[in-house]
């Protein structure tokens, strides 16, 4: 982001020097951050790809958004009340 | 939930883009929601008073409150998965729109004939706080694919993933509230022309010619390809609705011509100065008896600290540049400078059509009852979201 489009009273230290937003003291944490999101995105994805080949194979339609909450609410536990 | 779009040119999706999408709307549940109740936690009990014991007094302003979180775990936490997330919105809806170019230009071809004009400005100067950041880390922002519909259908698409359904499956909750409480508070009020200005795609216009059908109804934005995306999505739906190509503190119409001149979600993408010269305009083409109105999210005057940062977080982190100094400001003020009487200003907090059903607005208007603004709720895309507007009459 240009400077002039920053908002005017943003601290500059909450910027990296690519104008990225950064919330940890190493960098890394940011990316970290992301690769574990990604991650867990593409298990869900295979998931979803188990739940239609048993759709297929009888099984009753499973309810996906359940599942995902479950889902999402087991893998993201250790990241809660931080 | 990701919700199924209304119209023709929705995403043909892959099962994994599918599940790709579900994804991103569960994980911002869970962090708008859940993270975010984390984040009130950690605020009342590490961050406001660790801010009181080094200054004697809490923080009173969504500047002081934001200082006093940085740096808390539960903020970073909490900010680090947002702006990863709003990054993953975009991607979740990337494949489909490169894949399905031509098909969405053969469905937008078989509308073409139908009414509602489509009017473009090569020569207009596209402002840089359209073209020059990502705004909302949207890659190539509102110009992407300069007048193709590209630009277009990632933010229709992009827009389903990220409301989680909140925003209806025609991401029409906004104008469809808005419009329910105007036409019952208001049912003398009969707007014979409407200009809905920063328009995108035309998501929250359409409402406003659902409500009044005899209405000849104008919509105008920067960008040129989500309005010639927007023209196409609204044809396809049966909705006769003229897009032009201006700016909002440019408008190319004369003085007295409009009886309604409305945005949603756009005042807080101007910067100041801009701001003040739409506004302005809009008192200027507004017909006396005309209203003004906006959607958008309240004014920190009226919001605590935390909750006031709440919002501007958009502002540091989602490539909102203008977002916080726009809500820093007073709407009644902005009103006055345009040229409203104070006393035809009036505000008020309504329902989601979508989450709380018409009855609700009924039931406000019944009562003649505006609802304040609420911290946890206005304009926070969150259950239980009320949406706030503003606006004047024209004398």
């Amino acid at each position: 982001m240009s400077e002039d489009l920053r908002p005017e009273d943003a601290p500059a230290e909450i910027y990296d020097a690519a104008g990225n937003a950064r919330f940890f003291a190493d960098p890394a944490m940011e990316r970290f951050v992301a690769v574990m999101m990604n991650l867990a995105q593409e298990v869900w994805v295979q998931e979803e790809r188990l739940l239609a080949l048993e759709e297929a194979k009888g099984a009753a339609p499973a309810d996906r958004e359940a599942k995902l909450k479950q889902f999402i609410d087991r893998v993201f536990e250790p990241v809660r009340g931080a | 939930m990701t919700p199924e779009l209304q119209h023709a040119m929705k995403p043909e999706s892959t099962l994994d883009e599918l599940a790709r999408g579900r994804f991103v709307s569960g994980i911002r549940s869970l962090i708008l929601n859940d993270l975010a109740g984390d984040l009130r936690v950690a605020y009342d009990t590490r961050a406001e008073p660790a801010f009181r014991k080094a200054e004697g007094r809490v923080p009173q302003t969504s500047r002081e409150a934001h200082l006093a979180l940085r740096g808390d775990p539960a903020f970073n936490i909490y900010s680090a998965m947002r702006v990863q997330a709003q990054k993953m919105v975009w991607a979740s809806v990337a494949d489909s729109v490169a894949r399905e170019g031509d098909r969405l230009a053969q469905e937008a071809a078989k509308v073409a004939g139908a009414p509602g004009d489509l009017t473009l400005d090569p020569a207009l100067n596209i402002p840089r706080n359209v073209s020059a950041i990502d705004v909302h880390l949207m890659p190539g922002s509102y110009t992407r694919g300069g007048e193709r519909l590209e630009a277009g259908a990632v933010y229709d698409r992009g827009l389903a993933v990220f409301s989680m359904g909140l925003m209806g499956a025609n991401l029409d909750d906004i104008g469809l509230s808005m419009a329910k409480y105007v036409s019952l508070r208001h049912t003398d009020f009969a707007p014979k022309r409407i200009l809905d200005t920063g328009c995108t795609i035309g998501h929250n216009t359409l409402p406003w010619k659902q409500a009044y059908p005899e209405a000849e109804v104008i919509a105008i934005d920067a960008a040129p390809g989500p309005l010639a995306y927007g023209s196409a999505r609204a044809k396809l739906q049966g909705q006769e609705v003229a897009f032009r190509q201006m700016c909002a503190d440019s408008l190319a119409f004369p003085d007295a011509s409009f009886d309604l001149v409305w945005s949603s979600m756009f005042l807080h993408e101007l910067s100041k100065k801009t701001r003040a010269k739409a506004l302005a305009e809009a008192y200027r083409v507004l017909r006396p008896g005309g209203l003004m109105l906006h959607m958008e999210l309240p004014p920190n005057g009226e919001m605590s600290a935390f909750d006031g940062f709440y919002l501007d977080w958009d502002s540091y982190y989602n490539q909102e540049p203008f977002y916080k100094g726009y809500r820093d400001e007073s709407p009644p003020e902005m009103c006055a400078r345009a040229g409203f009487a104070a006393e035809d200003y009036f505000q008020f907090v309504v329902p989601s059509i979508g989450i709380y059903g018409e009855q609700a607005i009924a039931d406000m208007v019944a009562n003649d009852k505006a609802e304040a603004v609420g911290q946890a709720t206005t304009g926070r895309l969150a259950e239980g979201v009320m949406w706030f507007g503003y606006g004047a009459w024209k004398r």
